[in-house]
C-alpha cells in the first residue's frame, strides 16, 4: 500500500504533470462547457480559440475534435534563438525561465494573466499559462522539454514546420543543456558552498539527475560534516570573542 | 490603479481564479512536496482534503447519473468527466501512499512527540498507533520476551544512541522559489546568503529549506 518509489518525482510523474499544463485549442466541433474539478472548461466554439489542459486537449486531437496552436517558444526561429543564447550568449548558465507574473505584467503583452496577483495563494507551473498561444517566445518553460514531445509525437501535423526540423532543432538544445548540467555537476561548488543554483532547468532535466546531484551533495556533505563541525566551532568562538570584545568596549 | 483594478472593482468575478483551480494547485503542490520531502510534512490544515474528497464524491455521483444517458454528446462529457476524475484521484492516493511509506519507515519516530504527531491526519494517527502495536505484540511474542527485562525497550537512547531512527533532515532538496526572498544556505566550506528572486530554483539541504517552504516562500520541486 505505501508507495515504494524513492524520494523525487520519476518522469512518469513529471509527465502526469505536464499535461496538466493549458495549451490552446482551435477546435473544430462546438462543445459545451464540461463541469470538472478543475473548474468548468470553456464552451468550444469553432473558430474561437481556448485554452484547455493538455490531457484534454490531446483527447480532442485524436478524435479530431480540434487542433493544437503550438506554443511560441516551440517555433523554430525561437529555438533557435534559444540555442544561440545557450551556446554563445551565456554558455555557464541555463537560459532563463519564462518570466514570472508578478514581474512581466507590464511589459510582455504574454503574460497579462494576473494569476499570481494572489496574496493567499501563488501559481507555478503547471498553473501557469506557458505553454499557451499567448505564451512569450525565446523563453523554455519549466515543462518545455515533455510538452515539444508530447506535441510532436501527437500533433505533428500542427506544427508550423516539418517535425523533423523541430526535433533536430530541440536535440541540439537538449545536448546544450545536457552539457551544462555535467559541467554545473563537476563544479568545485557542489555541495561545499550553501546551496546551487539551478534557475531555467526543465522538469525532465531535473528529474534526469536529480538522483545524482543530490547523492553528490550528500556524500559531500557527510564526508565533510566533521570538517564542517569543527568549522562552525571555530566560528562560533571566534564570535564570541567578538561579542566579549564588544562587552570590555562598553565597559569603558 | 490600472484597467484591471477599475474593472475588478466594477465585477468582483473578474478574473478572479476560482477556487477549484486553487484547490487543484495546493494538492499537487503538497503531492509534490510530499514525494520530494525527506520527513513528513504537516497535514493540510485549511480543510483541503474534506474539500477534495467531497469533490470527488459529487463527481462520482454525477457520473453515475449521467451513465444512464445514452445521448452521445454527454457520451464524450461523460470520457472527459471520467479522466480527470481518475487524475484526480491518483493525486490524493499518491500523495496518501507516498505519506504512509513515510510514517512507516520512521513510525517510532513521527509517535514520539506531540508536535510530530499533529503533522499526521487522525486517520493515519490511527494506522501508525495501531501499527505500531501490533509490531511490538509480534516482536514480544517472537524474540523480545525472552529478553532480559531491560533490553526490552525499542524506543532506548542509552549511551547516546538513539534506538528511534529519524529522517535525515539535512538531504538536498530542490526548491523553487515563489516570492522574492533572502536565502540562507549551510555548506560544508562556507556558509551563504543570496537575495533569491521568484522563479529561481536553488539545491540546498531541507533544514535550511524548510523555513521558506514552511511560510509559501518556496516550493519543492
Amino acid at each position: 500500500m505505501a508507495l515504494s518509489l524513492p524520494p523525487g518525482l520519476t518522469h512518469s510523474e513529471v509527465a502526469f504533470l505536464c499535461e496538466m499544463e493549458l495549451v490552446t485549442v482551435v477546435p473544430r466541433q462546438r462543445l459545451e462547457s464540461i463541469p470538472l474539478l478543475r473548474g468548468k472548461t470553456p464552451a468550444l466554439r469553432p473558430p474561437h480559440r481556448a485554452d484547455l489542459p493538455l490531457w484534454l486537449a490531446l483527447l480532442l486531437k485524436k478524435q479530431r475534435r480540434a487542433n493544437i496552436v503550438p506554443p511560441p517558444w516551440l517555433h523554430p526561429a525561437s529555438l533557435a534563438e534559444l540555442i544561440h543564447r545557450e551556446t554563445k550568449v551565456d554558455p555557464e548558465k541555463f537560459s532563463a525561465p519564462p518570466p514570472t507574473p508578478s514581474r512581466a505584467r507590464y511589459n510582455l503583452p504574454g503574460l497579462a494573466h494576473r494569476a499570481n496577483d494572489d496574496e493567499r495563494q501563488i501559481f507555478s507551473p503547471p498553473f501557469l499559462p506557458s505553454c499557451t498561444a499567448a505564451a512569450p517566445a525565446g523563453y523554455l518553460p519549466y515543462h518545455w522539454l515533455e510538452m515539444a514531445e508530447t506535441l510532436l509525437a501527437h500533433a505533428a501535423d500542427d506544427m508550423p514546420v516539418p517535425a523533423g526540423e523541430i526535433r533536430g532543432l530541440l536535440r541540439d538544445l537538449v545536448e546544450v543543456r545536457a552539457a551544462k548540467m555535467r559541467a554545473g555537476i563537476g563544479s568545485a561548488g557542489l555541495g561545499g558552498d550553501g546551496f546551487l543554483e539551478m534557475t531555467g532547468v526543465g522538469a525532465v532535466e531535473l528529474a534526469e539527475s536529480r538522483g545524482f546531484v543530490l547523492g553528490v551533495v550528500d556524500g559531500v556533505r557527510k564526508i565533510g560534516a566533521s570538517a564542517e563541525a569543527s568549522r562552525r566551532e571555530e566560528e562560533l568562538e571566534a564570535g564570541d570573542r567578538e561579542d566579549d570584545d564588544d562587552d570590555e568596549d562598553m565597559g569603558i | 490603479m490600472d484597467i484591471d483594478d477599475i474593472l475588478r472593482e466594477v465585477d468582483p468575478s473578474f478574473d478572479s481564479v476560482p477556487q477549484e483551480t486553487r484547490d487543484v494547485q495546493a494538492l499537487t503542490r503538497a503531492w509534490v512536496a510530499e514525494r520530494s520531502a525527506p520527513e513528513l510534512l504537516p497535514w493540510p490544515a485549511d480543510g483541503l482534503f474534506e474539500r477534495v474528497n467531497d469533490k470527488i464524491k459529487n463527481q462520482i455521483e454525477k457520473v453515475e447519473e449521467m451513465t444512464g444517458d445514452m445521448d452521445p454528446k454527454t457520451n464524450f462529457a461523460l470520457i472527459v468527466i471520467q479522466t480527470e476524475l481518475e487524475r484526480y484521484r491518483y493525486l490524493v492516493r499518491s500523495y496518501l501512499r507516498a505519506r504512509i511509506a513515510k510514517i512507516d519507515k520512521h513510525t517510532l519516530h513521527y509517535l514520539s512527540t506531540d508536535a510530530l504527531r499533529s503533522r499526521l491526519s487522525e486517520l493515519e494517527l490511527a494506522y501508525a498507533t495501531r501499527h505500531q502495536a501490533l509490531l511490538h505484540n509480534h516482536y514480544l511474542s517472537s524474540f523480545l520476551a525472552s529478553f532480559p527485562a531491560g533490553l526490552q525497550n525499542l524506543n532506548d537512547s542509552s549511551g547516546n544512541i538513539n534506538m528511534v531512527d529519524t529522517p535525515d533532515l539535512d538531504t538536498a532538496v530542490f526548491v523553487r522559489l515563489l516570492r522574492d526572498t533572502v536565502v540562507q544556505g549551510r555548506g560544508v566550506h562556507k556558509d551563504d546568503e543570496m537575495e533569491g528572486t521568484d522563479g529561481s530554483i536553488l539545491i540546498l539541504r531541507w533544514s535550511d529549506a524548510k523555513g521558506l517552504c514552511e511560510r509559501g516562500d518556496a516550493e519543492l520541486v
